[in-house]
């Protein structure tokens, strides 16, 4: 039997929800934010859970029957119950208390699409914090079985990441969503939990437009225009040895297969063929679509290992290829 | 998953046991943790279970266990649970029977067997958090049950083995990640347990104890062994079986000689020629017994274990109202002393007798002679044989005239030299007991002799009645308390003779010397595994026995007789005058206090710096910020020291500092934490590197103070 933590009762009423979002968002609004917290007393928060109270109800049930059969035997139980269960408010409190949560820099995030949130606790004081669970504080609405929390145990005096799904609603720099941490150790009649806003903020791509329109045709240097994406490194001169960074479906396998020599596909001069994305390509007036459009662009453009550069208002970014270009475009792509 | 028909198992059979517990050990370990952490569970509430089979009906039981171990092959084969249908079924089930058995749903049994039922049947429904829980609580709950029949030192150790299962399983519920060990989350139960404790006994020492909030149902009192308080041939010969403790008495000084030791409970002088019964009091009417103390009191403290039975056992003969907090007493006229509501629960009271004494009117006249009347009615038509034999003594010439004191000489000689019997075991007496005892079994136990005896004293026209109590008892040896136990259960006589009042007779004491002379009694047949260690060392086991009652006897007297008095008394030892129970609450209150401020200063001590370095580094940077520097959070001595060459600190008309001394000691301040340690400190010497770094510290924590400062404005 487990009893891992179930999530908040779903809300009775439209009403509620609404409260209790209002008053998570008016808490959430007036905590300092930090990359990395320390929690102490003032951050961590305590209160009975349900089970709590159910323990509180056996209890006064003990008492009463110890009290009506003076049963001094009785007495101890319940007293030993009761302090049983003081300690485990402390345990549970300290289970939290000292800990160290930390969000690590995500490394590729798309507006709408699931955003890896990596979040390290660490744990300095050199006594294991079993059964501590974190989540995103957010608002969105999710199915009754969906479990927010994740669970682990931070080894004494190491630390632990923690993998969390968000969803940016928009692209630029985003505000992280607010975490929480919680733990129901030992006992699970106490809940005790945190809430902590990280600082840094997020930078986020806009979202990739799902089916977007081919590539535009990509211009020779010297502007005769070619046949857009057709061109993905088909033609070639000749091959040559492989070197460290060619793309695995230069190689020519069968060569590999024949002799065990590797050799790449030597591409007729790339450097004649660029393309050039540009918000008037994508014929869209809607800003953020248009940007949508783009980020597609520069996603297949790398797929297809092209030659591409992207002409913003503010910044032009001259052609080129690789993942540093490709997240100079992004950011690009991202921030303006 | 392991199923029963693995290949291990038919090879196993053969092996020894030791081998095959480590397989099923293993078997154990290598369970699914959902399985593993179900069959603890099981087994923790089989233990909580286990004291109760004694007293529950035996479907109850049976239904338990059974429920209990379908439940763990459940789990072990890791198949699904029953459905509703089937809960639902063996409850209704359960709970018609209670109702069969019991004839009701309420009241301490029907209650219990219906919560032990509830706790098996419970754990077929594990799917929800809050169910796991609702099995915790009930759990808790069928512990306390466990009290109502017995709080001796084995069932408390009993229910703290239960109480640190369900709390490690508790621990294990919480533990989601991985696997945890159940011995680690037994730590953990351990520790919370122990932390628990000091809050444990503030409260049991302090909790105000109440009356009962509301009267109980009527089989709260269970029917214990004991005297009763009628006195029917028989009663007794069963308590002679009985070997548990009637009560513990500590006497002030020495114990008196066991001929003395007559502990007087119900006194009997209505016979119906079957039954003795108490005379029915009348309460207001009631005069005070006369007696009169010769010779020096013994005082001594008496526990008495439940009876049931408003009856409070003294030694003949109380001469001053025995102390008793909170229960008003009163004693009859013929010196039994009574409780106003039944002992139900460990009671301590003292007392003081003495051995001599005179009780009852000296000569019989008016009043007197009718009230005397009384104790020589007989029914009629029972023991004819009797009768005569009283006619006869009555025209013996030997006998007449020489009143009542000869005729009880007379008839103890009879028991002495007649051939008569003391045995646990005598014939079927039939309905004229009397005769039968004096003429045709000629053997009894205490109880028929005595009644027999009382029988033929009231044809003699003497007056005399049963008084029934304990006599003798144990001293154990370890706490120096004499243990009474049911089988010192006994009935004597007492005869009242012109001239000197009410005198004790104990005929059974002619028939067997030794019953009432020495500790030696008669002793039903011992078990096999007592009588190898009697043989083996007769000593051994007396000393067994005592220091297991002492142990016994100590638990009794600190813990389950802890009463409102008790605790009163503790509170006037604290030093309050008229303790009541709002100086309980305010000393609760105290302490909740202190223990809240203990708590604080331990957090402050926590969050404040403890590292010495590291204070005396802060120090150093709240200096410097007074100077008027902008010395910036968490700043390293090295940083401290460039701000310092980058904007020395401004130079004083005064005393003329700059501050190049201060930089030197930052930097001596950073070599003490981090320049690498001198070669000569090995492990051997490390002992006196951390006193002599101690003495460095010291020592710049010295050249700081007399550090040439800016003097601040």
């Amino acid at each position: 039997m487990n009893l891992r933590a179930t999530p908040l009762p779903p809300p009775t009423s439209g009403l509620l929800a609404a409260w209790r979002a209002r008053v998570r968002r008016w808490f959430v609004a007036r905590l300092r934010a930090s990359d990395t917290v320390t929690l102490t007393q003032r951050t961590v928060y305590i209160l009975p859970t349900r089970a709590g109270l159910m323990l509180g109800a056996t209890l006064a049930v003990l008492l009463i029957a110890s009290i009506n059969y003076q049963l001094n035997l009785g007495y101890l139980l319940t007293f030993l119950l009761a302090g049983s269960a003081l300690a485990a408010m402390h345990v549970g409190h300290a289970n939290l208390r000292g800990l160290t949560l930390h969000l690590l820099p995500t490394a590729e995030a798309f507006a709408l699409s699931p955003l890896p949130l990596e979040v390290q606790l660490s744990e300095s004081q050199g006594r294991e914090r079993p059964a501590i669970a974190v989540r995103v504080l957010d608002e969105l609405p999710r199915a009754a079985a969906d479990d927010p929390w994740v669970w682990t145990d931070v080894p004494a005096r190491g630390s632990v990441r923690v993998h969390l799904a968000w969803r940016a609603s928009h692209r630029g720099r985003v505000r992280p969503p607010a975490l929480s941490a919680q733990t129901h150790y030992p006992l699970g009649i106490f809940r005790v939990w945190t809430v902590w806003q990280p600082a840094a903020p997020l930078l986020v791509y806009p979202a990739p437009e799902a089916h977007a329109p081919p590539l535009p045709a990509g211009q020779a240097t010297d502007g005769v225009p070619l046949a857009g994406s057709q061109r993905g490194g088909a033609e070639f001169d000749g091959v040559r040895a492989w070197r460290r960074g060619d793309p695995l479906r230069n190689v020519v396998w069968k060569k590999w297969a024949r002799s065990g020599e590797l050799v790449s596909r030597d591409h007729a001069s790339p450097q004649s063929f660029e393309l050039w994305l540009e918000p008037a390509l994508t014929g869209l007036s809607d800003r953020e679509a248009m940007l949508s459009r783009l980020c597609a662009w520069v996603l297949a453009a790398d797929r297809a290992d092209l030659l591409y550069g992207l002409r913003l208002d503010a910044v032009d970014i001259a052609p080129g290829r690789g993942p540093v270009h490709r997240r100079a475009c992004l950011e690009a792509l991202a921030t303006c | 998953m392991l199923s029963a028909s693995s290949p291990a198992s038919p090879a196993s059979a053969g092996q020894p046991a030791r081998s095959r517990l480590a397989a099923l050990r293993q078997r154990f370990t290598r369970l699914p943790r959902e399985a593993r952490d179900t069959l603890f569970l099981l087994l923790v509430i089989a233990w909580i279970i286990a004291p109760h089979l004694g007293h529950l009906p035996t479907w109850c039981g049976a239904l338990a266990l059974a429920t209990l171990l379908g439940r763990g092959a459940l789990a072990v084969a890791g198949r699904p649970l029953p459905g509703a249908l089937w809960r639902v079924g063996l409850l209704l089930i359960a709970v018609g029977a209670t109702l069969a058995t019991h004839r009701t749903l309420f009241g301490r049994d029907a209650g219990v067997t219906l919560i032990v039922v509830l706790l098996a049947l419970k754990t077929l429904e594990l799917r929800a958090r809050r169910d796991a829980f609702v099995v915790f609580f009930l759990g808790f709950f069928t512990m306390l049950t466990n009290f109502f029949f017995s709080q001796s030192l084995t069932t408390a150790a009993a229910m703290l083995v239960a109480l640190l299962g369900l709390l490690t399983a508790l621990v294990n519920a919480h533990r989601p990640v991985g696997r945890p060990g159940l011995g680690t989350s037994a730590g953990v139960a351990l520790r919370l347990a122990l932390w628990g404790t000091p809050v444990m006994v503030a409260l049991f020492l302090l909790f105000p104890r109440v009356a009962p909030l509301w009267s109980l149902p009527t089989d709260a009192r269970s029917a214990k062994s004991g005297l009763s308080a009628t006195m029917e041939v028989g009663n007794i010969t069963q308590l002679a079986l009985d070997d548990s403790i009637a009560m513990r008495v500590k006497f002030d000084g020495a114990v008196p000689p066991q001929p003395e030791l007559y502990f007087r409970g119900p006194v009997l002088s209505e016979f119906d020629g079957r039954i003795w019964r108490p005379r029915v009091l009348r309460r207001s009417a009631d005069p005070a017994p006369d007696l009169q103390a010769l010779g020096a009191p013994v005082r001594y403290q008496v526990t008495l274990e439940p009876t049931q039975q408003p009856w409070l056992f003294a030694l003949d003969a109380v001469t001053e109202r025995p102390r008793i907090g909170g229960l008003p007493t009163r004693l009859t006229p013929d010196l039994q002393w009574l409780a106003e509501r039944p002992v139900t629960e460990l009671l301590r009271y003292t007392a003081q007798s003495h051995p001599q004494y005179r009780l009852g009117p000296l000569q019989a006249e008016g009043a007197t002679r009718i009230a005397l009347q009384d104790d020589v009615d007989l029914p009629p038509g029972f023991n004819p044989r009797t009768l005569q034999l009283a006619a006869e003594l009555q025209r013996d010439p030997r006998l007449a005239g020489r009143g009542a004191g000869a005729l009880v000489e007379a008839m103890l000689e009879r028991l002495r030299t007649g051939g008569y019997r003391y045995t646990l075991e005598p014939a079927p007496a039939g309905v004229n007991t009397a005769d039968a005892f004096w003429f045709d079994t000629k053997e009894g136990f205490c109880e028929h002799i005595a009644s027999a005896f009382v029988v033929l004293m009231r044809a003699l026209d003497v007056p005399a009645r049963v008084v029934t109590g304990y006599q003798g008892g144990e001293l154990n040896r370890l706490d120096g308390f004499l243990e009474v136990r049911q089988s010192d259960a006994h009935a004597w006589a007492e005869v009242w003779i012109a001239g000197q009042g009410w005198v004790r007779v104990d005929p059974t004491a002619a028939v067997a010397p030794g019953r009432t002379g020495t500790a030696q009694r008669l002793a039903p047949p011992q078990g096999a595994i007592t009588q190898a260690i009697g043989t083996l060392s007769p000593d051994l086991l007396a000393r067994l026995r005592q220091g297991w009652s002492a142990l016994n006897n100590s638990w009794n007297q600190w813990v389950l007789n802890y009463t409102q008095n008790r605790q009163l008394d503790f509170l006037r030892n604290l030093g309050f005058e008229e303790p009541d129970w709002r100086d309980l609450a305010r000393v609760l209150a105290a302490l909740v206090g202190l223990a809240a401020a203990v708590s604080a200063v331990w957090a402050l001590w926590q969050r404040a710096q403890h590292d010495p370095w590291l204070r005396l580094l802060e120090r150093a940077r709240a200096r410097l910020r007074r100077a008027g520097l902008a010395v910036p959070e968490g700043a390293t001595p090295r940083a401290l020291v460039q701000l310092l060459q980058s904007n020395p600190l401004p130079r004083s008309s005064t005393n003329g500092s700059d501050s190049a001394p201060l930089v030197d000691w930052l930097l001596a301040l950073e070599r003490w934490r981090y320049a690498r340690p001198t070669d000569g400190a090995t492990t051997q010497a490390a002992h006196t590197t951390a006193a002599s770094r101690r003495a460095d510290l010291a020592a710049l924590r010295r050249r700081f103070t007399q550090l040439p400062w800016h003097p601040r404005r």
